[in-house]
């Protein structure tokens, strides 16, 4: 155990946004320098020094390059706050979490912001590979000669830009097209998956009213709550839209059960007990405990987004702690169907003991303490932000249910990773 | 939001008689004024700004400049709007102004008087937000050969601080189309900004960057590091020719900036203060 816990003060984020809407002119770096100054001015952090700003996107572009770092020399911080770019798909804020959480407990830092930021609005279009192999070849040819052959090679189907997909390399499968497969594979049911996204709706809804965002998400734009929630939502209206991943007569994963692509970004502050009670700020949880686990989705016999599955019996083993003795689950909710068929498979026996080497299965979940201030269904789900939401969220729920609470974090992420952590209240 | 037939009414109206001798009196008014979020993003990125619900403090000049055009390009205007070249320019923003208020934008012009060039003239804006004024912004204009009005005489205006000892915080490598860019977005389309060939007619050997472009550029590299209240003042000296490779030099002081951007001739310096 280290010999101290990173404290979790508080969070910001902006409001998320459905692509192409309200944050359809803001880029990457506008939407973290918001969210930072947003974080700074909540804890009074202006022209402060920070140990660090651990922060990434998914998708970036070339110009994006220290983007962490151009967000702090743009913000109120003082500018001798040192910052790095981190990915790991969906889960870069909560590795970015872990990252910054792992420095205090060692001592090497007292203070640090984790999280990220991803717009699909601003997404990053490149040119055509053969375009920019000309391209290339053409900046460093030395002579006239050399660079009217090259002229010469271009052709007009070079125009045709690439314009990044939601698609794995190794597969060419979209990440709704694997979940499907996962989702069939664990015999997860639609009616299901209808429930948990409206539950989902429901309570982002209800946390919204409660005034429980209220200190952590900073209007942008002129947006004051995540423009993909439907407080009404309902699983007769969820029933009715058609399936958009899977094939045939059981296809079950719609629009309605699956995140949209969506903007914005999430940020956290943590520090040690001893820095935050020197700048007089709460501490809402400590950082227990984190694991990250990779499956063999392309080969091998694991869903791309099943991970998790295997992060958080490692975890609970090491922690000593079981898969029930927590007061809230943050399950992220990439898909319904996600979330369903990595709670099923902790309760399986046969999964349990052949693939998780366990006697005993992990088990059930009590339901109710299930994303309970709704999730990345309801919220959406800028992909590099969702970490950052998650811990900000948990920390406060922790903080309200009192000391020695517990909540555990799962996130999927592409290229069949997966990371997870446990918080404990303060 | 093109000035464009502004401007090309009151190019007519400089070459007929008419003309008078005196200021308008009258405010230029508009109530309500929402900004709108498109444009003010085209703002930002002309500008080099981060996106945000806050308006840089240079914006509310571009959303008074159409209100400083109606009131040139009155035929009463003693100055011609052609050819009137912006030499000094002061804002004094007491608070951040959030993009969802809604404004109040008034403009007047006032001080015309006798330049040693010409004669010289103060536009005038002022924002205000449920009648609290939140930003006021003087723009001096000179008329370069002008007939001064009788019995004013200009006072010489103080030399801003000069920051060219200070080592280069900043290259900028500023592209030709700048011009065109920023006339885009500020509704500024006079010709000299917009290409060689206009700028030419005008005796500008190319096209020349527009001050507060320039001006809005130096504010943005110091965003994060200045107040919500501030006093932004500068001082445009020679033309910004287009394209320009030019130096952003700063220097910290008591309560702010001093600035100043140069390349071989000096184009602007500026003081950014706390105000209030």
């Amino acid at each position: 155990m280290p010999a101290r816990r990173a404290a979790v003060i508080g969070g910001n984020r902006i409001p998320f946004a459905r692509a192409n809407k309200r944050y359809a002119r803001a880029s990457n770096l506008d939407m973290l320098t918001a969210t930072l100054d947003g974080l700074v001015a909540r804890y009074g952090l202006s022209g402060e020094r920070l140990g660090e700003v651990v922060a990434g996107a998914v998708l970036k572009h070339s110009r994006d390059f220290n983007l962490t770092r151009e967000a702090v020399l743009g913000s109120k911080l003082s500018p001798a706050t040192p910052a790095y770019d981190i990915q790991q798909a969906c889960g870069t804020g909560l590795e970015a979490t872990i990252a910054v959480a792992n420095k205090i407990a060692l001592g090497q830092v007292e203070s640090g912001v984790a999280g990220g930021v991803d717009t699909a609005s601003d997404a990053p279009i490149a040119v055509n590979e053969d375009l920019r192999k000309v391209l290339v070849a053409l900046n460093s040819a030395r002579s006239l000669g050399d660079r009217v052959k090259l002229v010469g090679k271009l052709r007009p189907g070079q125009i045709v830009p690439e314009i990044p997909r939601n698609a794995e390399p190794r597969t060419g499968l979209s990440m709704g097209e694997h979940a499907a497969i996962t989702a069939k594979e664990w015999g997860i049911g639609r009616t299901e998956q209808d429930e948990l996204a409206a539950a989902s709706h429901r309570n982002l809804a209800a946390a919204y009213e409660r005034g429980f965002f209220d200190d952590l998400v900073t209007p942008y734009l002129g947006l004051t709550r995540d423009d993909n929630l439907r407080p009404d939502s309902n699983v007769e209206a969820l029933a009715k839209l058609k399936p958009v991943f899977g094939r045939g007569e059981d296809a079950t994963m719609t629009a309605g059960n699956s995140t949209p692509l969506t903007d914005g970004a999430a940020l956290v502050l943590l520090g040690s007990d001893e820095w935050a009670a020197a700048h007089r700020l709460p501490v809402l949880a400590h950082v227990v405990d984190a694991e990250t686990a990779a499956v063999d989705y392309v080969h091998g016999r694991d869903g791309l987004l099943t991970a998790p599955v295997f992060a958080v019996p490692r975890l609970l083993e090491r922690v000593g702690m079981s898969l029930q003795d927590f007061d809230f689950y943050e399950i992220h909710e990439a898909f319904a169907s996600t979330v369903l068929s990595t709670m099923k498979a902790w309760e399986d026996p046969a999964f349990a003991k052949e693939r998780l080497g366990l006697d005993v299965p992990p088990g059930a979940i009590d339901r109710s303490r299930l994303n309970v201030t709704g999730s990345s269904l309801a919220a959406g789900h800028p992909f590099a932000a969702t970490g950052g939401r998650i811990v900000a969220t948990l920390a406060k729920l922790l903080h309200e249910k009192g000391p020695g609470s517990r909540g555990l974090i799962s996130i999927c992420a592409a290229g069949g990773q997966g990371v997870v952590a446990i918080l404990e209240g303060a | 939001m093109s000035l464009a037939p502004l401007y090309a009414k009151a190019a007519v109206g400089a070459v007929l008689p008419g003309r008078g001798s005196e200021l308008p009196t009258d405010e230029v008014v508009r109530d309500d004024v929402l900004v709108d979020r498109g444009h003010l993003a085209d703002y930002a990125r002309v500008c080099g700004f981060a996106l945000s619900d806050t308006l840089p403090p240079t914006y509310p000049h571009v959303l008074g400049f159409a209100l400083h055009v109606e009131l040139m390009a009155r035929r009463s205007f003693p100055l011609a709007l052609p050819g009137l070249v912006h030499v000094r320019n002061r804002i004094v923003a007491t608070r951040a102004i959030d993009a969802g208020e809604l404004l109040r934008l008034a403009v007047h012009a006032e001080r015309f008087v006798a330049h040693p060039k010409g004669a010289q003239v103060d536009l005038v804006t002022a924002v205000a937000v449920e009648g609290d004024a939140v930003w006021t912004g003087r723009s001096t204009y000179l008329a370069r050969g002008a007939r001064p009005p009788a019995g004013a005489i200009a006072a010489t205006p103080d030399e801003l601080p000069d920051v060219s000892d200070e080592p280069a915080a900043a290259v900028w490598r500023v592209p030709a189309d700048t011009g065109r860019r920023y006339a885009a977005v500020s509704g500024d389309v006079n010709p000299i900004h917009l290409h060689p060939l206009s700028a030419k007619a005008f005796g500008f050997p190319t096209a020349i960057a527009h001050g507060m472009w320039t001006a809005g550029r130096a504010l943005a590299s110091l965003q994060g590091r200045t107040d919500d209240a501030i006093a932004y003042d500068v001082e445009f000296r020679k033309p910004l020719r287009l394209p320009s490779r030019v130096d952003l030099r700063t220097r910290a002081v008591d309560s702010g900036w001093d600035l100043g951007v140069a390349g071989r001739v000096e184009h602007l310096r500026g003081t950014i203060r706390r105000s209030g």
